[in-house]
């Protein structure tokens, strides 16, 4: 792990101590980068400042579990960031919806191994989905960095719902076996 | 389940998109959120009793947070970090939730100071080597926690077992010699605790015992164990 990694690391395990003054280092230190991310996803300044505000908190809040998780520290803040603001994106879709029953992502738990695994797989995922056929690459990273849905790509590439599974489905396999490699 | 075995060379995986997925592409379709509401619900109940299953997701959150490199950051306005360290400010009295440690007497001259310190300091060290550690677990194995104290923090980790329905469970320190255990604190629900312990108590593990009770949310109202005492270790020093 870098030093800046190392560095982001201590300060999470100082927050789960409550240290306001280490949450204030870790905001300045990556609100940019999480902004920046609420800002993709939403696609709303107002809604992504409400949105940072809530990601922030659940930080402070959750640090505790941040040494359970196995992720590394980057990887931890932007997935609280994206499943909040994944989370709200599907609310503003779906305002018919119950909003009970729209779940609250659930921040994975993994064994510590994964955080072995996890250092690899970083430099890999550009080169393996260069390794996709291009239209399944863009899928991926739409759903990843614009919260797409089977839905939206479905209309998107116009095919059938199920076909786009099928296509997703297939080139997360192909992604999974190249990220193994 | 135990991995490659089940799934299939992509040529044979299921044509119309609504068979029945690995569970490593599953794992990516909640981790990139591709799944609707029913689906995430029914994969997250999952999620809670499959360790393995939590693991295939993380590995793909790890896998997959590059490509937010792309997303270029952007400083948020300088009034939400206000706003935010206004909405985690200390409530202003924290002390309630405490007992009184009085009764700790000759032991600990320092004892009702120390309970307010137990709450609320922050703590500079974080690489400092543990002095002391324990293996608190109940007689039948159905509750063990790994305990490592290292400078005044004491790290707790849960490896087995839980809090009963409704009830909290609580550490306490029964120290060489002592009449009755001290608390120190209650334990989060999350797998992992970092309490901080003051000065005075550190002084006290040599020797010691720690243990853990089951209490009403909260903890103890009493300062004593209330609850069943589920399991004890002595304290090793390192």
């Amino acid at each position: 792990m870098d030093q800046r990694l190392a560095e982001i690391e201590g300060l999470i395990a100082r927050v789960a101590l409550r240290d306001r003054a280490a949450f204030s280092a870790l905001y300045d230190r990556t609100s940019a980068k999480l902004f920046g991310i609420c800002l993709r996803i939403l696609n709303d300044r107002a809604e992504a400042e409400d949105a940072l505000q809530e990601v922030y908190l659940r930080i402070w809040h959750r640090a505790d579990r941040y040494a359970a998780n196995g992720l590394s520290p980057m990887t931890w803040l932007i997935t609280v960031a994206r499943n909040l603001c994944l989370d709200r994106l599907r609310a503003r879709r779906a305002p018919m919806d119950d909003i009970d029953t729209v779940p609250e992502m659930a921040d994975a738990g993994p064994t510590p191994e994964a955080a072995a695994v996890a250092a690899g797989d970083r430099v890999r995922i550009a080169a393996c989905l260069d390794e996709l056929p291009a239209d399944r690459a863009d899928a991926v990273r739409r759903a990843y960095l614009d919260g797409e849905t089977y839905q939206d790509l479905a209309a998107r590439f116009g095919v059938p719902l199920n076909t786009m599974r099928t296509w997703l489905r297939r080139s997360l396999l192909r992604l999974r076996d190249c990220l193994s490699r | 389940m135990t991995g490659d075995r089940d799934i299939p060379p992509p040529g044979e995986f299921p044509g119309d998109g609504s068979g029945e997925a690995p569970d490593t592409v599953l794992a990516a379709e909640y981790a990139l959120g591709l799944m609707d509401a029913a689906e995430a619900r029914a994969f997250a109940a999952r999620l809670d009793a499959e360790p393995a299953l939590r693991r295939l997701v993380a590995e793909w959150e790890e896998g997959f947070a590059p490509l937010a490199d792309a997303v270029p950051p952007v400083a948020p306005p300088a009034r939400l970090k206000s706003r935010i360290e206004a909405a985690i400010a200390p409530a202003p009295v924290l002390a309630p939730r405490r007992r009184s440690w009085g009764w700790l007497g000759g032991m600990l001259a320092a004892g009702a100071v120390a309970v307010a310190v137990l709450l609320v300091l922050p703590v500079r060290q974080v690489t400092v080597p543990p002095s002391f550690t324990a293996a608190i677990a109940a007689t039948d194995g159905s509750l063990q926690l790994a305990a490592a104290l290292s400078g005044d923090r004491l790290r707790v980790e849960r490896l087995a077992g839980s809090a009963p329905e409704g009830r909290v469970l609580e550490l306490w320190l029964i120290a060489e010699g002592a009449t009755a255990p001290v608390s120190l604190g209650v334990l989060p629900e999350a797998g992992v605790a970092d309490l901080t312990v003051p000065a005075a108590l550190t002084a006290a593990f040599a020797g010691g015992v720690l243990a853990v009770s089951d209490e009403p949310p909260g903890g103890s109202p009493t300062g004593a164990p209330t609850g069943t005492v589920l399991a004890t270790g002595a304290i090793t020093s390192l």
